[in-house]
């Protein structure tokens, strides 16, 4: 759409140029190097395990949802419980485990490579082994039923002190990585004083920080209320100081899943498409607003909880509309430079120029897809943010719709792209199949967008979410007009089942195949060229470059802000403490 | 395969984006997303004024004997007129409801309104979590043990509504079920409570 007076240089001359995109500097000891790549794709192999087990259960969530119960069935009795141990485990390993490991694993790598910086790698494998044990200890009351809480778990439901303690390590070893990560940026910073942390550091960095921030909540939460609690230490919990706890790290945790996906769009997809990044210090100026205003928004869940004033509420709500700002930036930057490599494919018209992108590369479509996806997903999150939609939708099926396409495809199906290049550069390995790949990411897109069709619609009558509503006795649902959602949503069950079965098999395969390659050769970092780079030096940067430059001092105006907007909400709540005792009711 | 395929390049006719031109757009589109952002807001702010929407906040049912700062204990509300649940039209004629969650149903488990006239409805939790949803309706609150979910309605016409559990609560949540029945107003539209 826009005429450059200026010719664009050739591509092949791009290295010569000033914008040329970057190169990871060299790390020259080859150990090091190794046993860092190593721990990457333990962190990554990690995620996905945790994954599979995951997402095989999902597809009997959507069959209930479908209004077919098959928790009666042998089979699966001997495995699960109850529909609630299944969810609980679901919920647990799909958006907690997978997301934090590969997280973990992923925005360790990026920074340490992006500086070219030695880190302490016994440090590094410490925490790793710390998170796993805290994994393995939850998961024992969760396979034994006892801790049968959903990923919420809110008190006064009661589980074994086992579940709560090794969420605790989980959650808090993640802390150990923010440690790591923002200490290298510091050193950095220290040793090459006036320039600008380049784009995939400044991001990793700002998301790390946010997360610091955001899990203050339910890491208080799960300390100091949790297990002293379960353990019998203390007479008894208040459920709504723990649920405000909890939402204030459970909002702000929805972005610590999706920037690092926004990342590998921002940095990478636009060399996949054979585009450009479209501008550096924007990219900076997003992030910075995600760090600053992704925690003091967590009222927006409790809309419905009594005893937080409306006014409160009603200034996270302000808050969680200025939160769109960043994503509406990321969508047009996004989109700009998926046009730009379309042009530079040859691509043409307003609108024509998107055939031209390679949609047969699994790398690229399913991150593409992933976006298409989270932008149907932004609208509907505008909508439970609104506290007049809310009660309408609110714990209905609507909201387990919307987060399927959020955190379920925005960020899952993104990750799913980044392992099929990430695993070979890391191991060396290549992809068994880039058709099955392909097949797999557009049926899990496909699947997705069926169950999300299937489930707001289903939320918009009223069925509620988290239910088993396959076995109820009465005949609430059945006198609802939900024929045709509740089957989509069964469809779509059998739809993410078969592209679960299609990933899984490729990416097992390409892990237990033989190491062909040199990674670093085969499949570098896929750094994009910038349109408006943010430039190396400080003196030399435009003023937005400069302004979002010092992020420790932002890190503590964001801390700042979250005491702000939750300290004297909490601080009334804890004025009224008002204790109950627990309950095992599964 | 991870590396991009070379781009077509025919004879460089297509002009690609540059940074000025981009530079526009980004402004323009970043007024429009602050724009809309504070419509939503404002959009909110009326449905506030207008009344669409009735808020559940703090400190609900200070005035009910037992009730201090919209908390009481979930193991004695022998007290309080929980203990009584369903409505009751108090003496300045105003009517009130109260409606017990717990394990695995709620009480009154028909809730009877006349249509017409704003009720206040109080509901609370015996042990865990809950939810009071109302089919059909705007009417969503959590149902917390040692708190009290207060707010206004007015069901305008009579019919029939499902009251649906919508927070996990345990093996039996699915089956948490109820029913408001809204009913054509009578000159004695009050029942008594505890129906």
């Amino acid at each position: 759409m826009t005429t450059s007076p200026l010719p664009s240089p050739p591509r092949g001359a791009a290295v010569l140029d000033t914008h040329a995109a970057r190169q990871a500097p060299p790390i020259t000891d080859a150990a090091a190097l190794a046993s860092l790549k190593k721990l990457t794709q333990y962190y990554i192999v990690t995620a996905f395990l945790a994954l599979f087990v995951g997402v095989m259960i999902g597809p009997l969530q959507a069959l209930n949802y479908g209004g077919i119960n098959v928790y009666d069935l042998p089979i699966i009795r001997n495995l699960l419980k109850s529909y609630y141990q299944g969810l609980s485990l679901h919920g647990v390993l799909n958006a907690l485990v997978f997301t934090q490991f590969f997280i973990s694993g992923w925005m360790l790598y990026l920074p340490v490579r992006d500086l070219g910086a030695r880190i302490n790698l016994k440090f590094a494998w410490f925490t790793y082994l710390l998170m796993t044990a805290g994994l393995l200890m939850a998961a024992v009351p969760l396979l034994l039923n006892h801790a049968t809480l959903l990923y919420t778990f809110y008190p006064p439901m009661e589980g074994d002190a086992l579940f709560y303690i090794g969420a605790a390590i989980m959650v808090g070893s993640s802390l150990l990585v923010v440690g790591q990560v923002v200490l290298t940026w510091w050193n950095w910073k220290k040793a090459n004083p006036g320039r600008v942390t380049p784009l995939v550091t400044y991001m990793s960095v700002a998301t790390w920080m946010m997360w610091f921030v955001a899990s203050l909540g339910i890491v208080i939460e799960v300390v100091g209320v949790l297990i002293p609690w379960s353990l019998g230490l203390t007479p008894g919990v208040d459920p709504l100081l723990s649920k405000t706890l909890f939402w204030w790290t459970g909002h702000a945790i929805v972005y610590f899943w999706v920037l690092p996906a926004y990342i590998s769009w921002y940095a990478f997809i636009p060399r996949h498409a054979g585009g450009r990044t479209v501008s550096e210090p924007l990219t900076r100026l997003a992030f910075l607003l995600f760090l600053l205003n992704s925690t003091p928004v967590g009222l927006h869940h409790q809309y419905s909880d009594p005893n937080i004033s409306v006014l409160w509420k009603t200034l996270h709500m302000f808050l969680t509309f200025l939160i769109a700002i960043p994503s509406l930036l990321t969508a047009f930057s996004v989109t700009a430079s998926l046009e730009d490599a379309a042009r530079a494919r040859g691509g043409r018209g307003l609108f024509g120029w998107v055939t031209r992108l390679p949609w047969g590369n699994a790398i690229f479509s399913a991150q593409v897809l992933a976006m298409i996806s989270f932008i149907l997903g932004g609208a509907g999150g505008i909508v439970n943010a609104s506290s007049t939609f809310a009660p309408v939708v609110h714990n209905t099926a609507w909201i387990p719709g919307h987060f399927h396409i959020t955190v379920g495809t925005a960020t899952t199906l993104t990750f799913m792209g980044v392992a099929l290049w990430l695993i070979p550069h890391l191991t060396g390995k290549r992809l068994p199949s880039m058709k099955l790949a392909s097949a797999a990411v557009w049926t899990w897109f496909l699947g997705m967008m069926v169950f999300a069709l299937g489930m707001h619609w289903q939320g918009l009558y009223g069925v509620t979410r988290r239910a088993q509503i396959s076995a109820t006795a009465q005949d609430i649902y059945r006198d609802m007009p939900i024929a045709l959602p509740t089957a989509l949503t069964a469809i779509s069950g059998v739809i993410l089942l078969v592209s679960a079965v299609l990933y899984f098999y490729v990416l097992f395969r390409m892990l237990l195949s033989k190491r062909v390659d040199d990674g670093e050769v085969a499949a570098p970092i896929p750094y994009s060229e910038a349109i408006s780079p943010a430039g190396e030096n400080l003196g030399a940067a435009s003023r937005l470059v400069r302004a979002t430059e010092p992020l420790l001092a932002y890190w503590v105006l964001a801390l700042a802000l979250v005491l702000l907007m939750y300290g004297p909400v909490l601080g009334r709540m804890i004025a009224n403490l008002q204790l109950v005792p627990g309950w095992r009711l599964y | 395969m991870t590396r991009p395929q070379p781009p077509s390049q025919p004879g460089d006719a297509v002009p690609r984006l540059e940074h000025h031109t981009l530079k526009r757009y980004e402004s323009i589109w970043f007024g429009i997303a602050v724009v809309i952002s504070l419509f939503l807001f404002v959009s909110v702010i009326v449905s506030f004024i207008s009344g669409t929407y009735s808020a559940i906040g703090g400190g609900g049912g200070h005035h009910i004997t037992g009730v201090t700062n919209g908390r009481l204990d979930p193991r004695n509300i022998a007290a309080t007129p929980f203990a009584k649940p369903g409505l009751r039209e108090n003496a300045d004629g105003t009517l009130e409801a109260f409606v017990v969650a717990k394990a695995f149903a709620f009480d009154p488990p028909v809730l009877r309104v006349p249509a017409g006239r704003p009720v206040t409805i109080h509901v609370t939790s015996l042990d865990v979590m809950h939810g009071y949803e109302v089919e059909g309706t705007n009417i969503n609150a959590s149902v917390i043990p040692g708190q009290v979910a207060s707010f206004t309605t007015t069901f305008g016409r009579p019919g029939s509504h499902g009251t649906i559990c919508n927070e996990y609560c345990g093996t039996g949540h699915h089956n948490m079920l109820g029913r408001v029945v809204v009913e054509a107003p009578t000159p004695q539209a009050a029942r008594p409570a505890g129906e």
